[in-house]
């Protein structure tokens, strides 16, 4: 058994992710299942501050994120932080600045635990996790690694989504570029493809930007 | 969300459509559409017993709107299925929504294909249903000599690049481009026309959308242009833009539409009275109109057999499906969740209705990422329908 549980590439932005030395100047093992991902992690924390809240907010500066609390529930929830802990409510979804899958961070409600569970309000929240009263160490920094970590693989997958439908309609630019090199400069399809992959190439640009370059300068001469 | 069967509660749906902005003059008549086969349905006996209950939003033609009210609709409405969307950039600011919180969006209305999500049904016509057989008839009666306008969005973009292919691939050109912006004023429409005038194009192809269409149109007559030499062609411009900018402006002007009011079956006749008798004799039908109408229908007969509003069954059970529309036969797609509409060319006349220059024997396969259309339009997609 490994000694941490390998949760698939959970990490900090890039730019937090910088090589950090321990105090003996080693390097430190800073993976993505470190829990020094946590530190500078900017956290809201939207809770009472009793002895269940004390003991969340206590927990997360320990774990060295950088904590901001707000209480009474602010009628936005703030959107610039990493990742939001946030009692939840029954008007929690009307209070999210942003629209379900359009996140703009990791989202972790907490459930008091009186009444009746609403999973229906939960699915409401597009939530990226849950976490119980009251709180252990452990608790937190579980929710808090799979929180962030689904944030950020979702946000990868919209990324690749788009770079997708990009690069659908790019294939389709660059087809019609090679078809007009190969009946214009009497050249192979082999050929013309070698010619627009050169020529990104050296101008450091993609190829579907040579592709359009080619096609309009084609529909300039006429 | 999945409900028992032993209720008369009713089957809430949200419906997304502008009756104020700029886009108005076309969402409202969605609306009515939606609005007429909710009706209809209600007043057969509803659903299983259970009338179908809108819950309707005005996003006053702004995109963004359409995304926060998406979100209303689900978690404060408790819809599931949405009916809704003119624009491609409203249908964009619904789509995370529905997709995260797994909705189904019911978009009635042509767009520029290269999308699929789980999450909607696509009713309008994609550019294969459309654009490729208008290109080749443009080509054959007017010239080959093309200038673009359009309004500034991805839709025009996009229906531009493809159309711009399509010309190019037949040996056409495209001798000028310009955009104006939505919401443009009449007079944004002037210069344009006027670059028109001197480029001396064969055929405008036009991708304005909303009052724009309007000023574009009415601009053209004032310049005293002759649309039997040159007309303007387009895939949005149906019966209702061509009412308001004037029967007179309209005429002798081309649209590709998978329906026109014009077409000649029962289905269709009874369809056209129902509507004037509910709203007037002088309100024309349009495409837009008939989708919202017929896919509101193509939702009923699916949830009659699913009786549950859950996205999963309620899209697994469309899929495949036939449908009788007032266009014809249509059927949604198995494969793509678009639906499989006809290809329709008509010429507006002096009544405001449109004359057809061309009808496809049947209904035309969507293929929304144009795969059987590669090359040129001597490659034409197999039609199996």
């Amino acid at each position: 058994m490994q000694e941490t549980i390998d949760i698939a590439r959970f990490a900090r932005e890039p730019q937090g992710a910088g090589a950090r030395k321990d105090a003996s100047g080693r390097d430190a093992p800073s993976g993505p299942s470190s829990s020094r991902s946590f530190w500078n992690l900017k956290v809201a924390v939207i809770v009472d501050r009793d002895d269940d809240g004390e003991r969340l907010i206590r927990e997360l500066q320990r774990l060295r994120c950088d904590v901001h609390h707000e209480w009474p529930m602010p009628s936005q929830i703030p959107a610039q932080y990493d990742v939001v802990f946030c009692v939840l409510s029954p008007d929690l979804p009307q209070r999210l600045p942003w629209i379900p899958g359009e996140p703009a961070s990791a989202l972790v409600v907490i459930d008091p635990g009186t009444g009746m569970l609403d999973l229906n309000l939960l699915h409401n929240c597009a939530a990226h996790g849950v976490l119980h009263y009251p709180v252990t160490s452990r608790s937190v920094q579980s929710t808090l690694a799979l929180a962030r970590g689904h944030f950020l693989y979702e946000r990868r997958l919209r990324g690749r989504i788009e770079k997708l439908d990009e690069s659908l309609r790019t294939m389709r630019s660059v087809e019609r570029a090679k078809s007009l090199l190969m009946r214009l400069k009497n050249v192979s399809e082999e050929e013309a493809y070698n010619y627009l992959r050169r020529q990104a190439m050296e101008r450091r640009v993609t190829i579907g930007a040579v592709a359009s370059a080619i096609i309009d300068s084609y529909e300039l001469l006429g | 969300m999945t409900r028992s069967s032993n209720t008369s509660e009713p089957w809430r749906v949200g419906v997304l459509f502008s009756r104020t902005g700029f886009m108005a003059v076309i969402e409202e008549t969605q609306l009515r559409g939606t609005l007429t086969a909710i009706e209809e349905i209600n007043a057969a006996g509803g659903i299983n017993g259970r009338p179908l209950e809108p819950v309707v939003y005005d996003p006053g033609s702004e995109a963004s709107a359409f995304g926060r009210y998406a979100k209303k609709l689900m978690v404060e409405d408790g819809v599931s299925t949405i009916f809704g969307c003119y624009t491609s950039s409203s249908r964009k600011a619904v789509l995370p929504v529905v997709e995260r919180l797994n909705g189904l969006l019911w978009y009635p209305t042509l767009y520029e294909g290269f999308e699929f999500s789980p999450n909607v049904i696509y009713t309008g016509a994609t550019p294969n249903q459309n654009s490729v057989e208008l290109c080749r008839i443009l080509m054959e009666r007017y010239g080959t000599r093309f200038y673009f306008i359009g309004a500034d969005y991805i839709y025009p973009r996009e229906s531009n690049r493809i159309m711009r292919e399509l010309i190019r691939n037949s040996g056409g050109t495209v001798v000028g481009e310009s955009y104006v912006r939505m919401g443009a004023s009449r007079g944004e429409f002037l210069p344009v026309m006027r670059d028109v005038k001197r480029a001396q194009p064969d055929v405008i192809f036009s991708t304005v959308v909303g009052d724009g269409t309007v000023y574009l149109y009415q601009a053209y007559a004032d310049l005293g242009l002759d649309p039997k030499v040159m007309p303007i062609a387009s895939l949005t411009t149906t019966e209702a833009e061509i009412r308001a900018m004037g029967f007179d402006v309209g005429e002798g002007h081309i649209t590709a539409a998978p329906y026109f009011q014009g077409v000649g079956s029962e289905r269709n006749s009874s369809f056209v009275r129902d509507y004037k008798k509910r709203y007037g004799d002088d309100e024309p039908t349009n495409m837009c109109l008939e989708a919202s109408y017929f896919q509101v229908n193509a939702f009923a007969k699916t949830l009659e057999q699913t009786n549950s509003m859950d996205t999963e069954i309620l899209r697994a059970s469309v899929m495949g499906s036939e449908f009788e529309a007032p266009q014809g036969d249509v059927a949604i797609n198995p494969l793509w969740g678009h639906a499989d509409l006809w290809t329709r060319i008509g010429r507006a006349n002096r009544q405001g209705q449109f004359d057809l220059v061309y009808e496809s024997p049947s209904c035309v396969l969507s293929d929304p990422y144009l795969l059987g259309y590669g090359r040129s339009l001597g490659q034409k997609n197999l039609e199996l329908a």
